[in-house]
């Protein structure tokens, strides 16, 4: 290392991206490249560490300081992690589980590493498994923030979604158009976009 | 059941035929009802036991036990009464005022769903943010339903196995673990905060119950009090309390 620098500098860095992904409530872009300066550090802090000679007795404050260095950037980066796969859950939950609406938007989409892509549809089907000891009657991923108040809803729809199965047959929602449609048949395309409550 | 619906053109709204007996509010309740051998709490209709069971999963820091039995009546009545609306729904011969009925009863279907998954949806949250720890923990494992484990079992993996890709498997190999205990660390495995503050509405009288500094609480039925939710655990299992 060339460059000075304190122990826990990058790590610092990592937990401030986490910050202001939840004080702005958005999804950052993966910063692939700190977390590998970071990893690389912890590499080198290793060899540091190695390169301190020891013998029984108690261990060189040397030895210490690297050490509790180690510990902590290795928490800031499982910490980054983990906060990003939180907020990738809550993103799901909030299209209702809709992944392929998830994985289509390229924006979103560019901003996750590839591990958290495959992470992300490994999820997927552990909530689809978990959703089928339910009956169809209950669909669990549906929506739990505002409780129904009636059974049917005025909707415009906003884009084009193809043909659905409504409890009145099937309707082909073109963009522009109005139906009064039971809520539980639609919800998930509110939640995605498609609809919007008149 | 069906047969009945069809023949005599009844549909009960909701609890009206689940449990036979007007709906008594319950917190209406006497504060002065002291004592528990004279009055026996009215029972509490399934619908009002979910609604309790809810409300105490949403406010309590640790996994409550499943409600199994509970919820799959819930849920067979749920399919019971909607196949009957959609029987009635057809038949040309109903009344409008039945059609009112119906169009009551398709909206309490809903209501009802809402506050199931809801429940469901509480404790996944919780199972997934302490999986490792109820993949370890035999206790917990028991409060949970089958499908609740495996899902558990499943988060867990995938979590570890996310961490290993995207960081430690490109650590030195004294750093790739995941069950690191150094000194003055949180560990590495969440465990629900048992000692976090709740809000309880006291369904009976309670008596004797210990707080941490060795003093007792009285609590008369009806008493509202905030406390910490390890002091009252045992009463929530027991329905003598209820979270709020």
């Amino acid at each position: 290392m060339n460059d000075a620098r304190q122990y826990g500098e990058l790590g610092t860095q990592l937990l401030l991206e986490s910050r202001r992904s939840t004080q702005t409530d958005t999804f950052l872009k993966y910063n692939d490249t700190l977390v590998r300066s970071l990893i690389r550090e912890q590499r080198d802090l290793e060899k540091a560490i190695d390169a301190i000679p020891f013998e029984g007795g108690s261990p060189p404050p040397a030895l210490l300081i690297i050490q509790t260095a180690i510990n902590r950037n290795k928490r800031c980066l499982l910490a980054y992690h983990a906060h990003r796969v939180d907020r990738l859950r809550d993103l799901y939950w909030s299209v209702g589980g809709a992944l392929p609406h998830i994985l289509s938007n390229q924006e979103l989409r560019g901003r996750m590493s590839p591990h958290e892509v495959d992470y992300l549809r490994q999820y997927n089907s552990s909530i689809m498994e978990f959703r089928s000891e339910f009956t169809h009657e209950l669909d669990v991923t549906a929506s739990i923030t505002i409780p129904p108040k009636d059974i049917h809803a005025l909707v415009r729809v906003v884009r084009d979604c193809g043909v659905i199965q409504t409890e009145l047959g099937s309707i082909d929602f073109k963009k522009g158009q109005r139906f009064m449609v039971r809520r539980a048949d639609i919800e998930h395309l509110i939640v995605q976009g498609y609809l919007e409550e008149v | 059941m069906l047969q009945h619906y069809h023949h005599n053109h009844e549909l009960g709204v909701w609890d009206e035929e689940y449990e036979q007996r007007p709906p008594t509010p319950r917190r209406t309740d006497s504060p002065d009802d002291i004592n528990p051998f004279l009055l026996e709490r009215t029972p509490e209709t399934p619908l009002e036991q979910l609604t309790r069971h809810w409300l105490n999963e949403r406010h309590a820091p640790d996994i409550l036990p499943a409600q199994e039995e509970l919820l799959s009546g819930m849920l067979d009545h749920l399919r019971r009464q909607s196949e009957a609306v959609h029987l009635l729904r057809g038949d040309p011969s109903s009344s409008d005022e039945e059609h009112i009925r119906i169009m009551l009863v398709q909206t309490e279907i809903e209501r009802v769903k809402f506050i199931v998954r809801s429940y469901v949806r509480t404790r996944l949250f919780k199972i997934e943010k302490y999986a490792r720890f109820v993949t370890s923990n035999a206790d917990v494992q028991r409060r949970l339903t089958a499908a609740e484990r495996d899902h558990a079992s499943r988060h867990a993996k995938i979590t570890d196995q996310h961490f290993y890709l995207s960081v430690l498997q490109s650590l030195p190999d004294a750093q790739a673990h995941l069950d690191d205990t150094p000194v003055f660390y949180p560990s590495m495995v969440t465990e629900p905060d048992k000692s976090r503050p709740v809000f309880v509405h006291a369904l009976t009288r309670c008596s004797q119950i210990t707080l941490p500094d060795g003093a007792t609480l009285d609590m008369e039925k009806g008493h509202i009090s905030l406390t910490l939710y390890s002091v009252v655990e045992q009463l929530v299992a027991r329905g003598e309390v209820e979270l709020i």
